[in-house]
């Protein structure tokens, strides 16, 4: 009790907050600046599931299981960020933790998503060696240029990736006139058995650059991946404004001689050899009423056609109803690992189209976003729709309820996927 | 010759009755409320109808008449998200999304009655001509007009106080005159150097009945910064100018 008195009577009397004879205060010690950091969140985000027994996935990954028409899934997440300042140099750490318990039963992952020293001699060239996550690209949803990131999840653009090891530097010059600011960031990036074996090919140096501009008051990057890991590949992006509620975006990528592994449906597997291009055009665009649109258009020039889908649906299909007659999955595992950064990435096509629509505060209620997502597969008309609500009124507290649904014919995309329909509530704390 | 006296007459007459230079005004405004280039830190409250609060911290700072940035101090749930505007260019940085986006000067990062153009305020001369001046002896009344359609209110009405050139209120509208929000400069305090302003603005909208938001700045201070400050590159980094 004397604790808490003495702890009023400091704050009360703190000589460090000002305007103390107005109604609003503006505490210095807020803003005060120290030399470490430590923040982050936890989350807790409980999901229900709706399987679709008889998409192709659902076969694929659950066929010696019998998880019944529904599943729970509950996690807990703890990501960690500190970092430590002295001089012009800065230490830098994103540590991701989940712990989970699905139909896959309990697991536990932990992650260094970034981890980085930062050395900033003037304010217009930095080194950072370590792990960093670049995030290249312009596009909202998908980011065909951003050749040395992680690719993004379209269904939540906005979760932390992990970085690369790597070695990189910004070098930024400002100008007058139409050509406002150009910089430069080079990347090295090493590949080898224990260092970024998920980027490629193992015992190389990959160069990757980025020069951006604003020229007339447009961003525009021109980037490049080459070094041994990956085929070689240019990439160009822009944005701007062209009014003060209409931004548009576009992002192109050129991959020279991509390797792009596929199956026919008798489960024979081949390489096939081509130039790829992809490409992404987008506009965001927000209404009087507060009502933002993003949509986006892409074209993913390494994707699978309908043909090739439909070939390993069938492939997958086959090889259930032989390990339901006889009990043999070799093809089944054969298809597993197919699918695994194959046919199984985020959106495998070639034709698709985001659109996203939120409203700021509707009925007033301040810090309340509904919003409704959709994606659309172009080339055989299978889509996912995704309701949600957000509330972030409690200070340091989001609450985000989102469902999906997924739904297309047999052989379609969206129609094979796992499950037809998933519900979840993600309370995230930031402290 | 009176004939020439009277028409040399009629051209001094002619002359509008207003003889104060409105843009030259709204120059000495500008000045008055902070340095061409300066840093600061700015508290911003919203204040729902039933009392409840959500405060914001932010550092900023503003080189010349069209560079000014932005970051997020607290809360932690938006520690670390930066804001930069070079004219009518606007692009906002979240550490978890990593790479800047560009916004728009009508969205709102923070929610509430602010929008972006609000928080990443450039000096009004860069975004706007005088078109009308009324005074009286107390205060002046200047009538602002964007000189762009990227501005976010096509009009300003500003009242000014003669006697030290701070604004104590400012109506924007849109261009068929509708109100969409009013901002009361209160609470003039002396921040050191020479800079004396309001220390709070207090802003209300007929769009939010009820809802209040108010700046209290805090440490303004003058300072030059490189231009390289001012780019997409930088803004991972605005946390090093501290």
């Amino acid at each position: 009790m004397r604790l808490l008195a003495l702890f009023i009577f400091m704050i009360v009397l703190s000589p460090r907050l000002i305007f103390a004879e107005s109604e609003y205060s503006f505490d210095l010690d807020e803003i005060e600046k120290k030399a470490y950091s430590l923040g982050g969140y936890i989350e807790t985000r409980p999901v229900f599931l709706v399987f679709d027994k008889d998409s192709a996935l659902y076969k694929l990954k659950l066929y010696n299981q019998d998880e019944g028409k529904t599943s729970e899934e509950y996690n807990v997440t703890l990501q960690l960020e500190g970092s430590y300042e002295k001089g012009i140099a800065k230490l830098y750490t994103k540590i991701n933790a989940d712990l989970r318990q699905s139909y896959l039963g309990w697991s536990d992952t932990t992650s260094v998503l970034e981890g980085y020293l930062s050395l900033k001699p003037s304010s217009s060239f930095t080194i950072n060696a370590g792990k960093k996550a670049l995030k290249w690209g312009k596009g909202y949803a998908w980011t065909p240029a951003a050749f040395a990131d992680r690719t993004k999840n379209p269904d939540d653009p906005d979760l932390s990736l992990e970085g690369f090891i790597g070695l990189s530097a910004d070098y930024i010059k400002s100008y007058s006139g139409p050509l406002k600011t150009i910089s430069f960031t080079p990347v090295l990036i090493p590949v080898y058995d224990d260092v970024n074996n998920d980027f490629g090919e193992t015992d190389h140096v990959n160069f990757a650059g980025k020069l951006y501009l604003l020229l007339y008051d447009t961003d525009i990057d021109f980037i490049i991946l080459t070094g041994g890991s990956k085929t070689t590949r240019f990439g160009f992006d822009f944005s701007r404004n062209i009014t003060s509620n209409l931004e548009i975006h576009g992002e192109f990528a050129f991959i020279n001689n991509f390797g792009k592994k596929i199956v026919n449906n008798t489960g024979n597997t081949f390489v096939n050899k081509h130039d790829a291009k992809s490409g992404l055009f987008g506009v965001r665009y927000l209404t009087e009423s507060d009502t933002t649109f993003i949509v986006e258009y892409y074209h993913n020039g390494t994707g699978f056609t309908d043909g090739e889908m439909e070939d390993y649906f069938s492939f997958i299909n086959t090889a259930y109803e032989v390990y339901t007659s006889s009990g043999n999955d070799n093809d089944l595992q054969k298809a597993l690992n197919l699918t695994e950064g194959n046919y199984g990435k985020m959106n495998p096509m070639r034709n698709y189209l985001y659109a996203r629509v939120s409203q700021k505060e509707p009925f007033d209620i301040l810090y309340f976003t509904p919003a409704i997502t959709g994606i659309l597969n172009i080339n055989d008309g299978s889509f996912s729709i995704s309701p949600e609500i957000m509330y972030t009124g409690i200070t340091n507290l989001e609450l985000r309820f989102k469902t999906g649904f997924l739904i297309g014919q047999s052989n379609s995309e969206y129609g094979e996927k796992l499950n037809n329909c998933r519900a979840e509530f993600r309370m995230r704390y930031y402290f | 010759m009176i004939k020439i006296l009277f028409v040399f007459m009629s051209l001094i007459l002619a002359v509008p009755a207003y003889a104060v230079d409105g843009n030259e005004l709204l120059e000495q405004v500008d000045r008055n409320l902070n340095p061409e280039s300066y840093e600061a830190y700015k508290k911003l409250i919203n204040i729902e109808p039933d009392g409840s609060k959500k405060e914001f911290v932010l550092f900023t700072v503003k080189k010349g008449k069209n560079k000014v940035a932005a970051m997020f101090i607290s809360p932690a749930s938006e520690k670390g998200r930066s804001t930069l505007r070079l004219d009518d260019n606007m692009w906002l940085y979240i550490p978890n999304v990593g790479r800047p986006i560009r916004i728009t000067s009508l969205q709102s990062v923070v929610g509430g009655v602010f929008n972006n153009a609000d928080i990443l305020r450039l000096d009004y001369t860069s975004e706007y001509n005088v078109e009308q001046v009324e005074e009286n002896s107390e205060e002046y009344l200047l009538h602002l007009k964007a000189k762009t359609n990227t501005v976010a209110y096509d009009k300003l009405k500003m009242w000014v106080n003669r006697d030290n050139m701070l604004p104590s209120k400012i109506e924007s509208l849109t261009e068929d005159s509708m109100l969409i929000k009013t901002l009361y400069f209160k609470e003039i305090k002396d921040f050191g150097d020479g800079i004396v302003r309001p220390s709070v603005v207090e802003t209300d909208s007929p769009l939010y009945k009820g809802y209040k938001s108010i700046i209290i700045f805090a440490k303004i201070k003058e300072k030059e910064f490189n231009d390289e400050v001012f780019t997409l590159t930088f803004m991972p980094n605005m946390d090093s100018l501290r």
